[in-house]
């Protein structure tokens, strides 16, 4: 019994410093929802400007050109049979295909940070749009 | 004997071709069942049958050639290391066509035959030759179906196989009989078949796995080269024009195009003239579908058992291997920075590979060989001379 | 029955009908038609966006692809008329992109046209153009049609002259193609003005046919295929009987039938777009009519690449499309619906798998 009050009083005591707000360790708020959208939409905008940016690969084609609003890239699809690489793979193994090929560039390693703001930009233009792994 | 090897893998279980006829060959590892079309069915008579018709030299004008006259099964079926093919001799002299001998291994894959694909089929493909001036000179078939009517061994066959005697026998029976056989020359289980689909990490040296690391990548082969997830038939059974031979004629495509036209041009004349005329030769699948896009075009060979049957391309001009990957990291030409024609397949262009890779995509072909033909001379880096 | 192959019986059906028109790939479509105007064809040659990298160096994919619609044309029989070129030539309207582009039209073996695309003006609002092609607009009569250019790649005269700091940051800002900072294209009061008064000395049974760049209908604001005037310039085009607009910057199949004017996209000889539905964020307007091209092999570089002639006959266009590694199209009139229909895939049923844009 005793040991019980004594949580309780130490737990009223933390939320009289905090002020008056119940936050638990797994528990996550509006604000923390709206900060973390706004994280997400920062490497979608940075995902954007390597959209645009003649610089990926080394003849100054941006992958906008071919792929407005990152049309026709068909992120639900995947993982899928990509006949241009022989096997099944994962988006970024065809992103990494368009850098080498009509981009003439180098790959980017698959966790490199510029590769996952590109998958969150073309995810960010398909929102919406149901899953369809393996579709042609 | 190479049949027995087939048994055994159909014993170990190699899939439901064995709940099939226990006579349609099995798949090898790394390729799919052989395609067997429904009027066709294999059967162990029919193939001998087929075999023994591949191999009969009466069926030229010299009583000198034979299928296997350049399609040999010692040489992986071809005549390799021949350029082009020679056919039956006039006054001492052998008359050459203008096309390298595809070899008759995996030819069941594909889905026309000839490099120009002017032919639908096996069974259709094996007509051909017999009646080609240059290749086994006969003026048209009577002759075979002549000693295929009398010869008692033929009667016996024909009958027993097809049910038809006498003048029931036709060209039909004949390519059906051929196209069996030639169904039963499947390989596989090479090298890099025991590496990516049986999981044999040691089955690849380490520059292997670099050559196929960059036959997918920066080599750009596998897309018409196909590789696919469970099964590799190294051809995409399309047609491209990859800049050999139709460079020498650029100039000239107008003139030749159109009067290739103006010709009346039936099958049996486009298998005339492409093998008479070099020039007329190198328009490819030009010949066949009058499109654009067939100028200079050639029908993508399968990789399999490539190092043991140089030299190279429609026209045998590659004599290496190594000078096959450097033509592609020219991006198209012979020698580097030569014009590429203006038809050129938009899937080739400068490759940039360095000569370590250069010799990594031929060391990664040499790991395509199935067992069987293991032995024979590689055209890989040095050329097999005759 | 693989496609790519022919049955002996195609082929020799084939062999005969070719041996008899010559290199032509595509047989010309004959209409039945009780008075016959004079019949001809022309070349249209479109969207080249030749690329400079730095010096002398060019995007090798998008010279290829010019290169080849050249090589091909100079091998069509019957021998075209002339040839157009539909704008776009350089990528960012460079000097040196419009000369190199320029030095490959050179070997076009026929009288060349051409008009006027948004990458080639913006960044000299068109002086070195006219140097090298002349007029950014203008007409021309030939056997009995009356064709005019338009430039209708012009723009709000604020966001052309004041908006940006220095022309490259202009071009640059036009030459993205969802670039929202862009600006709707259109042809304007001045030049409305002046097809006007072209317009009134045609008879109105003459046949007109229209080169455009912008497609001078409302289609997807957001990648600019629009045109802010479309409906003053086919009120323009509205008294005759028979008027085709031909345009480009869609780099795709496109076909239409607005009251008389039948509308007709061209290929571009560089790379192909998207169609706007494959856009999951946007509404958008695509003409129903249309069959899309089929999707594009990135691996082959001219896949969904192309170009076209186009046979004129009693003054209705049939776009006969010549595209790399795909099955060639003809997109023609059909006097019985009154429309434009491909000749092949019109019916949803006779549709295949590449079609299919999603």
């Amino acid at each position: 019994m005793k040991r019980k009050t004594a949580v309780a009083v130490a737990a009223a005591a933390v939320l009289a410093v905090v002020g008056g707000i119940a936050i638990r360790a797994d528990e996550f708020t509006k604000q923390d929802q709206e900060r973390w959208e706004k994280e997400y939409m920062s490497v979608v905008t940075k995902g954007r400007e390597l959209w645009t940016s003649p610089q990926l690969g080394t003849n100054g084609v941006a992958c906008a050109q071919c792929h407005p609003n990152a049309a026709n890239t068909h992120p639900e699809t995947y993982p899928k049979f990509q006949k241009q690489l022989g096997r099944v793979i994962a988006l970024r193994e065809m992103i990494n295909w368009c850098l080498q090929q009509p981009l003439e560039g180098k790959p980017l390693a698959l966790d490199d940070p510029k590769m996952v703001a590109l998958e969150a930009y073309i995810a960010h233009e398909r929102r919406g749009v149901a899953l369809a792994p393996g579709k042609h | 004997m190479k049949q027995i090897s087939f048994g055994l893998i159909v014993a170990l279980g190699l899939a439901a071709t064995a709940a099939r006829a226990a006579d349609a060959p099995a798949q090898p590892l790394g390729l799919p069942p052989v395609p067997i079309p429904a009027d066709n069915p294999q059967s162990p008579e029919k193939i001998a049958l087929g075999d023994k018709l591949f191999h009969d030299k009466r069926f030229s004008s010299t009583k000198q050639v034979a299928c296997d006259t350049c399609h040999e099964k010692a040489k992986a079926f071809t005549d390799s290391p021949l350029h082009v093919s020679e056919g039956i001799a006039v006054r001492g002299k052998k008359l050459t066509g203008t096309r390298n001998a595809p070899t008759v291994v995996n030819a069941a894959y594909f889905d026309a035959m000839f490099w120009d694909g002017r032919s639908p089929s096996l069974e259709d493909q094996s007509q051909h030759p017999f009646v080609n001036p240059v290749e086994m000179g006969l003026k048209d078939h009577q002759p075979i179906l002549k000693i295929v009517r009398s010869d008692p061994e033929y009667v016996r066959a024909f009958d027993k196989v097809f049910g038809k005697k006498g003048a029931q026998v036709s060209m039909k029976e004949v390519e059906q009989a051929i196209a069996a056989f030639e169904r039963t020359q499947v390989a596989g289980d090479s090298p890099f078949d025991r590496y990516f689909y049986a999981g044999d990490p040691k089955a690849l040296t380490e520059a292997q796995k670099r050559g196929f690391d960059l036959f997918v990548n920066k080599g750009r082969c596998v897309s018409c080269h196909v590789i696919e997830q469970t099964q590799a038939l190294f051809t995409d059974n399309r047609f491209h024009n990859i800049g050999v031979g139709i460079n020498d004629i650029q100039k000239d495509v107008p003139e030749l195009a159109g009067a290739f036209l103006q010709a009346k041009a039936t099958l049996a004349e486009v298998d005339r003239r492409v093998l008479g005329d070099k020039r007329t030769s190198e328009l490819g699948r030009f010949a066949i579908s009058r499109e654009f896009e067939g100028l200079g075009a050639f029908k993508t060979p399968t990789l399999r058992n490539v190092a043991v049957t140089p030299p190279y391309m429609h026209d045998g001009s590659k004599k290496t291997l190594k000078d096959v990957v450097v033509h592609y990291n020219n991006g198209g030409v012979t020698k580097e920075g030569d014009p590429v024609n203006d038809f050129l397949s938009g899937g080739i262009r400068p490759l940039n590979l360095t000569d370590q890779e250069v010799d990594d995509l031929v060391s990664f072909m040499e790991a395509l060989t199935s067992p069987q033909y293991a032995s024979l001379p590689s055209g890989a880096r040095t050329e097999v001379k005759p | 029955m693989n496609p790519m192959v022919p049955s002996r019986r195609d082929f020799l059906k084939g062999a005969a009908a070719a041996a008899a028109a010559g290199v032509v790939p595509m047989s010309v479509v004959k209409l039945a038609f009780a008075d016959a105007a004079q019949d001809f064809t022309f070349a249209y040659i479109s969207d080249a966006h030749i690329q400079q990298i730095s010096g002398a160096k060019f995007v090798h994919n998008w010279d290829r692809g010019l290169i080849r619609a050249v090589a091909e044309t100079n091998l069509l029989n019957p021998k075209p008329d002339f040839v157009m070129f539909g704008g776009d030539l350089g990528q960012l309207g460079r000097k040196a992109e419009l000369d190199h582009g320029a030095e490959m039209l050179s070997k076009l073996r026929y009288p060349l046209h051409c008009v006027m695309g948004e990458h080639d003006y913006y960044l000299d609002l068109g002086e070195y153009w006219s140097k090298l092609f002349g007029p950014h607009h203008y007409t021309f009569d030939h056997k009995g049609v009356h064709f005019v250019v338009l430039n209708s790649i012009l723009t709000y005269d604020d966001w052309t002259y004041n908006r940006w700091p220095s022309a490259e940051q202009r071009m640059l800002e036009m030459a993205g193609l969802d670039n929202p900072n862009g600006s709707p294209f259109m042809v304007g009061e001045k030049q409305r003005a002046w097809l006007q008064a072209d317009l009134d000395k045609v008879d109105k049974a003459t046949p007109v046919v229209v080169f455009s760049h912008s497609p001078l209908q409302k289609l997807y604001k957001g990648w600019n295929f629009w045109t802010e005037d479309a409906e003053e310039v086919q009120a323009l085009l509205k008294p005759f009987e028979k008027v085709n607009v031909i345009y480009g910057h869609v780099h795709q199949i496109q076909y239409n039938q607005i009251g008389k004017i039948a509308f007709n996209a061209v290929m571009a000889t560089a790379w192909p777009w998207p169609y706007p539905q494959s856009y999951a964020q946007a509404q958008n307007a695509m003409p129903v009519l249309t069959v899309p091209m089929n999707r594009a092999n990135p691996f082959f570089e001219r896949d969904a690449t192309g170009w076209q002639f186009v046979d004129v006959h009693t003054g209705r266009v049939a776009m006969k499309y010549n595209l790399y590694n795909n099955t060639n199209r003809t997109v023609a009139w059909n006097p019985g619906t009154g429309k434009p229909e491909d000749s092949v895939f019109q019916d949803p049923a006779k549709r295949i798998p590449p079609q299919v844009h999603y």
